[in-house]
């Protein structure tokens, strides 16, 4: 029995995501700690067709269904509306796919969280439009095969840093979360959810459909991209203050990517950059977690 | 209480009257001054509204659609690009069924850039399933804002407000603005039929397969065409209590006219200097202004055109590959009765151009002197261009 | 004049949810589906006694010291002494070896026992109804007492006929008061008692007396464990001041041997050997020990050896006994050098003589410890015969007066306490289907007993109790998930400071308290073990993990298992299966 986690659910079963949908184990989670007065607005993403199809829903709160750019624009509708009415408790969540959020969603988002509107941004990422088929998104990893870069045209582009976007934006909480540390994830969104103004959250989630991956493996592909730096563990307050929340075992990137058919293709110079790149990126966290030597 | 006012602030006015809630919008010119207005309102507590100042246009309707959603009265206003940029959601706003109201101030598309009057705009969004009600002057524009959002709430379907940039907007006229108290009488707080609640959880706009989707379709047209019915009710309702009536559309000296002038926005008042002048004369001419565009009074407009022999549509807006749109509505409503008069189409007024006495002249004549039209659509006023591109 | 709307009349079907998604039931989609299967660990399997152990660990962190301790009894009458005296080869066989470090199982079973003690628990035990047959055991030694339990256990009632004055065998007799306190002792024999077993000292039974008791009882146990010294064979050990060790050690426990002053060598290398030096160091003496092999080779337990030697007990290996000589109030006791020249096929060093030279060593005293055997040869089983039946610890055979089982150092290979309760055990089961079913149905049902097909034979499998249930497939370490442990230091057992256990026969072991027991029973992996640590539940995506009151606290809803198998590789101790789902006809 993990001690943290409610053991209340906010979700039906018969939801028609993937076998091992990391999406659907993210908003277990997610709704576990949130509770029941909360509100979600859920812009065009895989969880479109999770959430059920008319007359169905898969979740027991409200949930309205907008067009894919609108997650952060709806929000700031829905919220006013609460407040109109009354209703501080209930807390509006959007609830996104990295499409939403890194591409076509930017500008709302954007918009949104300057404004400092009082909100949770979910961004469940599953790095690429996974819905529409695996096609590419800024989210999706330097190295990955998708179907808009397919063979030897794989995304020789970094991933966007969506947290340090928004980290730019100054706003209270801005976080990172992982559906292989459920503990960590549930505190976060606690603490989200207390806060006021634009928090977001920025949350991995494997896709075994879109990754090419055995359906058993979403849990340990999403352990092993935070215990490779891939994915790190880390809150930002304020825009300014960082703390890293888990120090990663620091196993070799190449052990997280041989486990994912999508990055099949790399030979081991290949491997030797991508190593260098997460190094990197490590090191100038540590700097900005102040935790350079 | 009469003040002279222009006509972006006749809108405000009446959106501070009706007592919406939530305002969402982004500026551009020529919708400015219905914004600015309204931020100064919720700025100073004449009006308690959440003021959501956005990044786009686009985020402007979803926001709305979120406020709507959410159980409030809701209001936006854009022009032209703004508009444009919104259509995506013009759609899902009717089809979520939302009284969402919007002044909309025609104004010309680019490129180039062109902030004058045209109808294109508002036009070009007619399948979107917004009512769309056409104003010719400040007083109209404040009664119909007002009776906007009694109309969206019965029907649950938007609306969306047209007047002319500039010429409706920024010209100052004497308005009546009626007391808070009229207006509480008229338009009761709204009451949502839905919405989202956490103590009645459900989930809006999902999925739906070509097994149900028709049917929410038809529902929308049912909607719409409840909001033709509705519209004398409303009429009524809003003389009762203010004194002034505003109908679908208004037939001026049409009984007996031989050719009738189709007419809608500000040239309508041009016109009917013009239909009086013409009369003065002995021609027998009428004027039929056309103020409810969606959904459209066939059998009002078939009803008043009946007596003439030939109707002159004057558009200010054209539909690219086709002709003028009020002309073909018009041509449509008319083609199943037998003996019905013949349409001129006429394009004026394009980009702002002044449509002056003389524009309507030249139209009234050219449609006197030809049996037929010669083309679909006839551009009055065209100049020479000697910059033209040519090919090489 | 104008038609009034019914705002209510006014269409309004849109897209507005109903129904929830519980009515797919996407348990459809499987083509693998996963089961919960409990399996078996190694450290239980690597058990003698067959002890639960994975399940007396989870117990344990719990806090259900008690159950736990319950747990244990069902395969053991003795924890206490076993928490002291065995040489835990469980804890070699520990999955968590390969981790970081073995589970101190040994320590722990030694704290359940002091627990129970101090809480005076009574044990719930699973018995069977009274049967008619009564069963006699010859010999009241670890081998015979479990017997006893277990036959008891079993519903038959047992008679124990024991010479000595008090029952303990090698536990009272032979093994040192600083490895096992007389008490506890005791008080689990006393335990053993309080179930029905009867007892009886004092009594010496010869052959014919054995064969009268074969005539009155329906079977016999027959555990007299191996009670005389083997002669050492080396010239002159007759000579004063050379003592046979076992004779020695039943002195000391008798409390007859006095102080000794001077150097004593101990010829041999186990644990008698061991025990006689140790023995020696606090009578006052100073103690060497004469090995002709390696220490590696030595049969002695190695945790032994190490506390010997920090006790002050010399080791000279590789140095075989030539000749014993007296010499003016002492002796000599030559010695030649020995080299390893290969490996035996047991696995010990090879030795040969190295050159010719010869040592001559001065002793005071000299104890020979170089081998046990039966004091009576009619104790031995028969070798062969029709109805011979040998069996992994005891021998079974049928003779004119019915059933006769020899267990104990008789018939064990490796002569430890967790072998002789393991013999008792099996013994208890070969007569109990003997009696019920004959000669034929008892290598069978033995061999289902088995804990996870090679391990020893478990009462809790005889007896059809939940652990039967179990698959016996053994869990490795790389079956195990290990991302859930952390790197987490195994626990030291406090022991008394080397130079205050010398000064008494007082016990080395110290006590531990409940919260280091419970902290490191928490390092174990529990393999195979559900102990709803809840990662199937949480990591679900189909919420297809349902809690319910059951004995593992869940089910899966395989209407809406997807079969994605996140579950079984996420559970860290292999709790799960995941097997292909049956399809029906034509699929």
């Amino acid at each position: 029995m993990r001690l943290n986690i409610p053991e209340q659910d906010y979700m039906y079963p018969g939801h028609v995501g993937c076998p091992g949908c990391g999406a659907a184990i993210a908003m277990k989670f997610f709704l576990k700690a949130m509770g029941h007065k909360t509100v979600i607005v859920l812009p065009a993403c895989c969880w479109s067709i999770i959430a059920g199809p008319y007359p169905q829903s898969t979740l027991q709160i409200p949930l309205i269904h907008t067009a894919f750019e609108t997650g952060g624009a709806v929000a700031s509708g829905v919220r006013a509306a609460l407040d109109v009415k009354g209703d501080r408790e209930t807390v509006v969540v959007t609830w996104a796919g990295d499409g939403g959020t890194f591409d076509i969603g930017f500008q709302a988002l954007s918009g949104a969280v300057e404004r400092n509107e009082d909100f949770i941004y979910v961004c469940y990422d599953n790095e690429a439009y996974m819905n529409t088929g695996i096609q590419r998104s800024s989210a999706t990893p330097y190295g990955a095969w998708t179907t808009t870069t397919p063979g030897a045209q794989w995304k020789r582009g970094r991933k966007k840093n969506i947290v340090e976007a928004l980290a730019a934006h100054r706003i209270p909480y801005v976080a990172t979360a992982s559906i292989a540390f459920p503990e960590d994830l549930v505190r976060k969104v606690r603490k989200a959810r207390v806060t006021k103004g634009s928090r977001f959250l920025h949350i991995y989630t494997t896709c075994p459909t879109g990754w090419r991956i055995a359906s058993e493996t979403s849990i340990k592909v999403a352990r092993m991209a935070v215990e490779t730096a891939v994915f790190p563990l880390y809150e930002v307050t304020d825009g300014v203050r960082y703390t890293i929340n888990y120090t990663p075992r620091g196993f070799p990137v190449s052990e997280y990517l041989k486990l994912q058919g999508r990055f099949g293709h790399l030979t081991d110079d290949d491997l030797e950059q991508i190593q260098e790149m997460i190094d990197e990126d490590w090191r100038l966290l540590l700097r900005k977690a102040g935790r350079d030597l | 209480m009469k003040k002279v006012i222009e006509g972006s602030q006749a809108v405000a006015e009446a959106v501070r009257l009706a007592r919406v809630n939530v305002i969402s919008a982004y500026p551009i010119t020529p919708q400015t001054h219905i914004v600015e207005t309204l931020s100064g309102f919720c700025s100073d507590g004449t009006l308690d509204a959440r003021f959501l100042k956005v990044e786009s246009e686009h985020s402007a309707l979803a926001a709305l659609i979120g406020a709507s959603s959410g159980g409030v009265r809701t209001f936006t206003a854009t022009s032209s690009q703004g508009l444009a940029l919104m259509h995506e959601l013009l759609h899902w706003a009717s089809g979520a069924r939302l009284p969402i109201v919007m002044a909309e101030v025609n104004r010309a598309l680019g490129p180039g850039w062109n902030i004058w009057t045209d109808q294109t705009d508002s036009l070009a969004q007619r399948d979107t399933g917004w009512i769309q009600l056409y104003c010719e002057d400040g007083q109209e524009t404040l009664d119909t804002t007002l009776q906007a959002f009694y109309l969206a709430e019965r029907v649950n379907l938007p609306v969306m407000v047209v007047l002319d940039a500039f010429f409706l907007s920024h010209t100052y006229e004497p308005v009546d603005i009626p007391d808070q108290e009229a207006v509480d009488r008229f338009l009761p707080p709204f009451s949502p039929r839905f919405q989202l609640d956490t103590k009645n959880p459900c989930a809006f706009g999902s999925l739906v397969t070509p097994d149900a989707y028709m049917e929410m379709r038809r529902s929308i047209a049912a909607g719409m065409e409840a909001a033709l019915e509705m519209l004398p009710e409303v009429e009524e309702r809003f003389a009762g209590i203010f004194g002034r009536r505003w109908a679908a559309i208004q037939p001026v000296r049409c009984d007996d006219a031989e050719i009738i002038l189709v007419t809608s926005g500000t040239v309508t008042s041009t016109c009917r200097e013009l239909v009086d002048n013409l009369r003065e004369k002995g021609e027998k001419v009428g004027l039929l202004k056309v103020k409810l565009f969606r959904p459209f009074p066939v059998e009002d407009i078939r009803r008043a055109l009946a007596p003439a022999r030939k109707i002159a549509v004057i558009d200010r807006n054209f539909s690219f590959g086709a002709s003028g749109i009020f002309a073909q509505e018009i041509r449509a409503t008319l083609c199943d009765t037998p003996g019905h008069p013949t349409v001129f189409g006429f394009i004026a007024g394009i980009g702002g151009r002044d449509v002056t006495k003389d524009v309507l002249e030249e139209i009234y004549q050219k449609t006197k002197q030809s049996e037929r039209p010669e083309r679909e659509d006839i551009w009055i006023g065209l100049k020479e261009v000697p910059h033209a591109l040519e090919h090489p | 004049m104008h038609k009034k709307i019914d705002t209510e009349a006014v269409s309004l079907y849109i897209p507005r949810s109903y129904l929830t998604t519980e009515g797919n039931r996407t348990g459809s989609w499987r083509f693998l589906r996963p089961r919960y299967e409990e399996k078996t660990a190694p450290c239980s399997v690597a058990c003698p006694a067959a002890e639960d152990i994975g399940r007396i660990e989870m117990l344990t962190t719990q806090g259900l010291f008690k159950d736990a301790w319950e747990t244990i009894l069902r395969e053991n009458p003795f924890p206490g002494v076993c928490g002291r005296v065995c040489f835990h080869p469980c804890e070699d066989a520990c999955n968590r070896g390969s981790f970081d470090e073995a589970i101190a199982i040994h320590v722990l079973e030694r704290f359940l026992a002091n627990r129970a003690m101090r809480g005076s628990y009574e044990p719930v035990m699973e018995r069977a109804a009274i049967r008619k047959e009564r069963i006699a055991v010859i010999g009241a030694g670890p081998a015979g007492l479990s017997a006893a339990y277990f036959l008891t256990l079993l519903g038959y009632r047992t008679d124990v006929f024991e010479a000595a004055d008090e029952a303990g065998g090698v536990l009272r007799w032979g093994i040192p008061l600083y490895r096992l306190p007389l008490a506890i002792l005791r008080e689990e024999i006393r335990r053993i008692e309080e179930l029905g077993v009867r007892i009886q000292t004092g009594r010496t039974l010869s052959e014919q007396d054995v064969s009268d008791l074969a005539g009155e009882y329906d079977a016999l146990f027959i555990a007299c464990g191996h009670g005389r010294s083997v002669e050492s064979g080396i010239p002159g050990e007759k000579s004063t001041g050379v003592r046979d060790g076992l004779s020695f050690l039943r002195e000391v426990r008798e409390g007859k041997a006095g102080t000794i002053s001077g150097r004593a060598a101990v010829i041999g290398g186990g644990n008698a050997a061991i025990d006689v030096a140790r023995s020696v160091i606090r009578l006052g003496g100073e103690a060497m020990i004469i090995y002709r092999r390696r220490r590696q080779d030595m049969p002695a337990f190695s945790e032994e050896i190490a506390m010997a030697l920090d006790e002050g007990v010399k080791l000279r290996e590789l140095l075989a006994p030539v000749a014993i000589r007296s010499d003016g109030g002492g002796l000599v006791l030559e010695v030649r050098p020995m080299k390893i020249a290969g490996i035996d096929a047991d696995g010990r060093g090879h030795v040969e003589r190295e050159g010719t030279q010869t040592e001559e060593i001065r002793i005071d005293f000299l104890f020979t410890a170089v081998g046990e055997r039966a004091a009576e040869t009619w104790y031995e089983p028969p070798d062969t015969g029709a109805a011979v039946l040998r069996l992994s610890h005891c021998v079974l055979t049928q003779k004119p007066g019915g059933g006769f089982v020899y267990g104990g150092d008789l018939t064990n290979g490796t002569k430890s306490v967790a072998h002789a309760v393991a013999s008792g055990k099996e013994g208890a089961m070969a007569l109990g289907t003997l009696l019920a079913e004959g000669m034929e149905a008892v290598p069978p049902r033995l061999a289902s007993c088995r804990v996870g097909q090679d391990g020893a034979p478990s009462m809790e499998i005889y007896m059809r109790g939940s652990r039967s249930d179990r698959s016996p497939h053994v869990v490795t370490s790389d079956e195990i998930n290990t991302a859930y442990f952390q790197f987490d230091p195994r626990l030291k057992q406090p022991r008394l400071l080397t130079e205050e256990r010398t000064r008494t026969f007082g016990e080395v072991n110290l006590n531990i308290s409940a919260n280091l027991a419970i902290r490191e029973a928490e390092r174990c992996f529990n393999c195979g073990l559900c102990n709803q640590c809840d990662n199937c539940y949480l990591f679900c995506p189909d919420l297809a993990v349902k809690k319910d009151s059951g004995p593992l606290g869940r089910h899966i809803d395989y209407d809406y298992c997807k079969g994605c198998g996140v579950c079984a590789v996420e559970c860290p101790r292999n709790a799960l299966i995941l097997e292909e789902e049956a399809h029906e006809e034509g699929h």
